[in-house]
């Protein structure tokens, strides 16, 4: 996964949460990263300090606790999965297979706040089914 | 006291010795027998001897008793005296003391006495000197007094007059009181005036009051005159109404039918109102329809007429490859063309972009050329310039030598005609004078021509810089003049291009703009897509791990799933054996619900080592009873069976046939009390039933005599 990021090859993060019984996507987490591919080795080092990356990842990471307080609750028991969206013409490991996009078929969405390290920069967002019941 | 005990001792011992003695004369008496007579006389003899020396002794001692006994007293008196002598001396002593004390008291008396002699000697003195400031004061006082004296007599004087004031105003007093008098009889006077005056203001106010009264009461009057009038007004006014109602009301049953009329007018125009509504939908969709029918029919034609010009597009099409020779058959070939037309097009595109740049190249070529070239005159005009400096130069220089020479020249004569005046006369300081002059007339010129050459350069620069300056100007006139020839062959031929090029940018702007839109919509959508996880399937794919939790879960699920059903499925053949089977079942249907197999096992052994036990007691019991039963009727003679719930059937053990019993049957449920029942063999030992059983009431006695009596026909027989 480092090497990845490194290279810039990862697209996209999602986190998929779904009922382990009618194996219905409920919540979908998703991190776009953009890669400033011009940033390898040349340059030298960027001049964000690791304690604002840090800030920023907090917040972003509050963010994501607050959104509590909108999401639906998860009644039944549930299990997640981790998908990476990468180029296409990267071999595949050896334990990863290809999988579809997991979409959530009648969905909310709500951008989050994003971070920068002047090399990736993380959009968050979450997507939830949206209850039957308002 | 000791002189008491010695006394005491003393006398004791004289009273012994006299006991003594008496005793011993009546020993002596009674030993007066002439038996013994010398001995014992002599020995009287001695004993008296002894006896009065004791008594002399005694006698002695009593006499030295007696003296110390004085001596004692005297002793005593002694001490007494001494001891009076000693109290009288100290208190002789101690009158003397206090004697002393008394003359030291009196003398320290006598010195305070003294001492306040001296001190009143002293207080006398002062007081005498007090005496004598008190007299000196008093003096002082009496002229004082003297004075107070005067004083007082003059106050008493004024007192004099005040009184005589007094008097005076005492009888001013008198005259204020005589006044005082005569106005309180005018004050009474004015009371009781006062009092007529309030008595008539107290009538008139109750003639004011009644006055308001009545006039209160007149208001009302009034007040009840007005409604009565505004009442009789508005009857006035109702009878008006009332006949106007009484038309009106003529008017009302017409008005009825006309409002029934209405009603059912409503009631119809309501109905028809629904119907236009629907009809009016109806139309509605009617004309909607006919307005599609007619779009269509319009798109009919306008498609026939499309599909015709399609049609002829498509047969020029396929005509132009009769028209064209370029082996045109499909769209294909002529996308074909297209292309290597369109790439045709991009060649000559690109060779015309070469050309283009290559012929800015030469412009831009041209254009530093054209700056060098100027840059190179702009030089030669310096260049001249400096060449004319210098050549003016040279000819002020040239001037200034021909100047200089001639002042020279000028110098020399007039040196020369000093030194051919000095010679005949001395006209020195005429002359020095002269050459002073002279001189300073040169040197002004001098300094004139200097300016006059200065100002000339400066003239001559200034000249220069304008020539260079107007060279310049000629020199980019012509350059401009080139190029405005240039430029004028080809305005003519843009000003047409500039149109079109015109028409392409407002073409081009608009495209520019709804492209711009559209892009902002798909953006927009691209958003919502990406927020949804959208992604391009040609450059992305997704991977996800192949252990991950979402399938770990699902296997697990699945795998819960199946144990589920496996488990029940065992349960159920388990409940269907057990009950099938045996009585085990009923304690697990009981315990209900799903025991573990162990459980099971445990409760199938604890049921089996019951059973064990159950059977073993029944055996025991089974043997115990058996022999007991053998043991009572080997004992008594008797089998008691029990044929049913209480009756007891006995058979002896002598019984001459085999069905001889007899029938016991418990009338208590304990067993205690039993009776006989009939029976064949009871017929036959009705003697003894009667002896034992109905007289003596005793079971045991009976059946005892029974086996008795069966014993001995056994034996007999």
């Amino acid at each position: 996964m480092k090497e990845w990021l490194y290279k810039c090859i990862v697209q996209r993060l999602v986190v998929v949460i779904s009922s382990i019984e009618s194996s219905e996507v409920l919540e979908r987490w998703q991190f776009d990263i953009e890669c400033d591919k011009t940033a390898k080795d040349d340059n030298g080092p960027r001049e964000k300090s690791q304690k604002a990356i840090q800030d920023e990842i907090r917040s972003v990471i509050r963010q994501i606790t607050a959104t509590v307080t909108f999401l639906p609750l998860l009644e039944s028991a549930c299990a997640f999965d981790l998908l990476i969206y990468t180029d296409k013409d990267l071999a595949v490991p050896e334990k990863w297979e290809e999988s579809g996009p997991q979409f959530i078929a009648n969905s909310e969405e709500v951008r989050l706040r994003s971070f920068t390290t002047t090399i990736h920069k993380v959009n968050t967002s979450v997507a939830y089914k949206k209850d039957s019941v308002p | 006291m000791e002189d008491l005990e010695n006394n005491t001792t003393v006398f004791s011992t004289l009273r012994s010795l006299n006991n003594f003695i008496s005793q011993r004369m009546e020993g002596v008496s009674g030993l007066a027998t002439p038996v013994s007579s010398q001995s014992s006389l002599q020995m009287q003899y001695q004993q008296r001897m002894q006896l009065e020396e004791q008594a002399g002794q005694i006698h002695s001692k009593s006499q030295l008793l007696q003296v110390e006994r004085e001596k004692m007293q005297m002793e005593l008196s002694h001490k007494r005296a001494r001891i009076e002598l000693e109290k009288a001396a100290n208190t002789n002593a101690r009158n003397y003391e206090r004697e002393a004390d008394r003359n030291q008291e009196l003398l320290t008396r006598i010195k305070q006495y003294q001492e306040r002699e001296t001190e009143a000697e002293n207080k006398l003195k002062e007081q005498m000197e007090m005496n004598k400031s008190y007299k000196k004061s008093m003096e002082t006082m009496s002229k004082k007094m003297q004075e107070k004296d005067s004083k007082l007599a003059e106050a008493n004087e004024t007192i004099t007059v005040l009184k005589g004031k007094i008097s005076e105003l005492q009888w001013n007093i008198m005259n204020q009181e005589m006044q005082m008098t005569s106005q309180d009889s005018q004050k009474q006077e004015l009371m009781e005036q006062l009092d007529v005056e309030k008595k008539k203001w107290q009538e008139a106010s109750q003639q004011i009051q009644t006055l308001q009264a009545s006039q209160s009461l007149l208001t009302e009057y009034e007040q009840k005159i007005k409604d009565l009038e505004q009442k009789l007004s508005q009857q006035e006014h109702d009878a008006l109404i009332v006949k106007n109602m009484k038309t009106e009301l003529a008017r009302f049953p017409k008005m009825e039918r006309e409002l029934r009329q209405l009603r059912e007018e409503n009631a119809y125009f309501r109905e028809m109102k629904e119907n236009n509504g629907l009809l009016k939908e109806e139309v509605e969709g009617l004309q909607r329809k006919l307005e599609r029918y007619e779009k269509v029919q319009a798109q009919l034609v306008t498609m026939e007429l499309e599909n015709e010009k399609l049609l002829g597009k498509l047969q020029s099409w396929e005509k132009l490859d009769q028209s064209t020779g370029l082996n045109i058959r499909t769209p294909d070939d002529l996308s074909r063309q297209i292309v290597a037309l369109q790439q045709r097009e991009l060649a000559l595109k690109e060779q015309n972009s070469t050309f283009m740049n290559s012929a800015r190249m030469l412009e831009k070529a041209r254009q530093q050329l054209q700056e060098e070239i100027l840059s190179v005159q702009s030089q030669l005009l310096d260049e001249k310039k400096k060449r004319e400096h210098q050549e003016a130069l040279v000819r002020r220089l040239q001037k200034r030598v021909v100047l200089l020479t001639k002042e020279r020249d000028g110098m020399r004569a007039i040196l020369e005609s000093y030194d051919s005046e000095l010679t005949p006369a001395e006209h020195s300081p005429q002359l020095s004078r002269r050459m002073r002059e002279a001189e300073d007339m040169v040197q002004k010129l001098h300094a004139h021509n200097t300016e006059l050459e200065a100002q000339l350069s400066q003239a001559l620069e200034e000249v220069g810089n304008h020539k260079q300056r107007a060279e310049m100007l000629e020199v980019e006139m012509k350059v401009l003049k080139s190029q405005q020839c240039t430029a004028e062959q080809s305005t003519v031929i843009t000003k047409e291009e500039v149109d079109t090029l015109r028409l392409k940018i407002e073409e081009l702007e608009a495209e520019r703009s709804r492209l711009s839109e559209e892009n902002t919509s798909l953006e927009m959508k691209l958003e919502k897509f990406t927020l949804q996880g959208d992604y391009d399937p040609s450059r992305t794919k997704v991977l996800h791990f192949s252990m991950n939790p979402m399938s770990l879960a699902k296997q697990q699920r699945k795998e819960e799933q199946q144990q589920l059903q496996e488990e029940c499925e065992r349960l159920r053949e388990l409940v269907r054996v057990l009950q099938g089977g045996g009585s085990i079942s009923g304690n697990l249907e009981g315990v209900g619900g799903f025991q573990s197999p162990q459980e099971v096992a445990e409760l199938k052994k604890q049921v089996e080592s019951a059973e064990l036990k159950n059977q073993r007691l029944k055996e025991v019991f089974q043997t115990k009873i058996q022999e007991f039963r053998k043991v009572c009727y080997t004992l008594t003679g008797y089998q008691i069976d029990i044929t049913t719930e209480n009756q007891y059937r006995l058979s002896s053990i002598y019984a001459e046939h085999q069905g001889d019993c007899l029938l016991f049957k418990a009338s208590s449920s304990s067993g205690g009390k039993m009776q006989l029942l009939e029976t064949e063999f009871s017929r036959t030992i009705r003697e003894l039933i009667e002896l034992h059983l109905l007289r003596q009431d005793s079971i045991p006695a009976f059946l005892s005599a029974l086996t008795l009596d069966l014993f001995s026909r056994q034996t007999i027989a």
